[in-house]
């Protein structure tokens, strides 16, 4: 099976596409817990918005989804078949399953050693057994459908933030995710970069893309989210539809947390 | 001071040539060696397997640690013995010559590899590409482009470390200049010539390596 061909999820089991039960994490030695038994799903027709204070939890949160780090305990199914399992400190993951999960970073993690083509072909054709034209035929329509398709030559040091994250989420496309993660994708970005990497996302998303992203941009959260959840303290202190979290939340830290925000914004220092 | 007379030097001229070529013929091998054993032990150092990275580490610290001569010397007469193995010497300096860049070279990776953001590492893996890829398509690559001013360096050195196999009978440039200076009673002249020869080569690879570094910088320039 290559990549280019859709992947069918499990056929029923729409309402939990994501499953996860008591995530734990921790960092140095169990001394700082990051994740304090999260529980959450998604299904797939979901948008997921994951808002709340630094050290909360939201980017680990993410980067456990992606399997990047090794978790204490709990366990994340998708479409009802084990992915992510935690066993006596060792963490199980399944390969296969991670391979269907895109991800996209807050800092530019285009491999500077490669132009714009390589990035985007270097993991269906290394990686996943694509042959090389099959692979470049892909990345020039992707690069076609966003705009980008004078970049296909070009380095990464020779994009602006914005094209680099855009190419990096081009990049996640070649291999056709079924579950997208998007990591304050434009915390890095110059305030007139931003919208055009919103743009993409939001072309992904009308396109029925599932996705869980990390977010301090409140406009951009309620423009995109289908639900809301608030994490804070390692768990998900709230989670609603966007306008019933941003008109009610209903936990007082929640509450405080908007207004904190929707005060700095309208109040720029 | 006695009549300085260059002009012996060109009935010397062949044995000089040879010397040249044993040294450059050391240099070339060595380098190859110590770029591969180099990149082998950096990704021992910085791999997770203690089983191989507490060994990489002593060999790396027991060759930057002690002279190279000494080196040379033991190798030379330990080796042979111990383990009961008779290489050339021209072999037998290709060897150890390189075993010592590796350790230096060793080092240049790993400070070129500890230089890659990790987040590149996160990139890789959420691309499904698994350690081997990662190293092979993502770390390595990088980290030789910013470890090649280093690596030139280190290779220059051992063009000039060369010499000290002279000591133990490979018949390099130091070799045959030696020969050719008590032969002639012409040391005055004949270690002037050699300085020079030296200077010769070291001076056009040096300005090569800056050519090839000012290059990878463009290409690395993230």
């Amino acid at each position: 099976m290559t990549v280019l061909q859709p992947f069918v999820w499990g056929r029923s089991m729409a309402d939990h596409f994501l499953k996860i039960r008591g995530l734990e994490k921790s960092y140095a030695m169990g001394v700082i817990k990051v994740l304090n038994g999260l529980d959450l799903t998604m299904t797939s027709k979901d948008r997921l918005v994951v808002i709340g204070p630094s050290g909360g939890g939201k980017s680990t949160l993410l980067r456990c989804i992606m399997g990047l780090e090794n978790i204490a305990a709990g366990a994340i199914d998708i479409n009802g078949e084990p992915y992510i399992g935690a066993d006596n400190g060792a963490t199980r993951i399944d390969r296969r399953i991670q391979k269907q999960i895109g991800m996209v970073f807050q800092s530019y993690t285009l491999f500077p050693h490669l132009n714009v083509l390589k990035n985007l072909t270097l993991a269906p054709v290394r990686s996943r057994g694509v042959p090389r034209s099959v692979a470049e035929d892909r990345a020039r329509e992707i690069m076609r459908r966003f705009g980008l398709d004078q970049k296909l030559t070009a380095y990464p040091s020779e994009l602006s933030g914005g094209q680099k994250q855009r190419v990096a989420i081009a990049r996640a496309l070649m291999l056709d995710p079924k579950l997208m993660l998007f990591d304050e994708v434009t915390s890095a970005l110059d305030p007139e970069l931003v919208s055009e990497v919103i743009a993409m996302i939001i072309e992904l998303a009308d396109g029925g893309m599932p996705m869980m992203i990390v977010t301090h941009d409140m406009w951009f959260a309620r423009r995109i989210a289908t639900r809301v959840v608030f994490c804070a303290g390692g768990t998900i202190a709230e989670d609603a539809p966007p306008e019933e979290f941003f008109a009610r939340p209903t936990s007082q830290r929640a509450r405080d947390f908007i207004n904190n925000v929707l005060h700095a914004n309208a109040e720029p220092a | 001071m006695q009549n300085l007379d260059y002009f012996f030097i060109i009935q010397a001229w062949p044995l000089f040539l040879k010397g040249l070529w044993v040294t450059l013929y050391l240099t070339f091998w060595a380098n190859v060696a110590g770029l591969i054993g180099g990149a082998l032990l950096a990704l021992c150092t910085t791999g997770p397997y203690r089983l191989l990275s507490a060994p990489a580490k002593l060999y790396i610290e027991f060759f930057r640690c002690t002279p190279a001569l000494v080196q040379i010397v033991w190798f030379f007469f330990c080796v042979p013995i111990l383990f009961d193995v008779f290489w050339s010497p021209i072999f037998m300096g290709v060897v150890i010559l390189g075993m010592n860049l590796s350790a230096f070279n060793a080092e240049a990776f790993r400070a070129a590899i500890q230089t890659i953001p990790r987040a590149h590492v996160d990139a890789a893996v959420a691309l499904g590409l698994t350690p081997f890829e990662r190293t092979a398509y993502v770390i390595m690559p990088q980290a030789l482009r910013y470890a090649i001013p280093v690596l030139i360096t280190n290779g220059i050195g051992l063009f000039q470390q060369t010499s000290l196999v002279a000591l133990v009978g490979v018949d390099e440039l130091m070799y045959n200049g030696r020969l050719i200076s008590t032969s002639t009673y012409r040391p005055i002249e004949t270690y002037t010539f050699l300085v020079l020869f030296y200077l010769a080569v070291s001076i056009p690879i040096g300005r090569l390596a800056a050519f090839i570094e000012a290059r990878s910088d463009r290409a690395l320039k993230a």
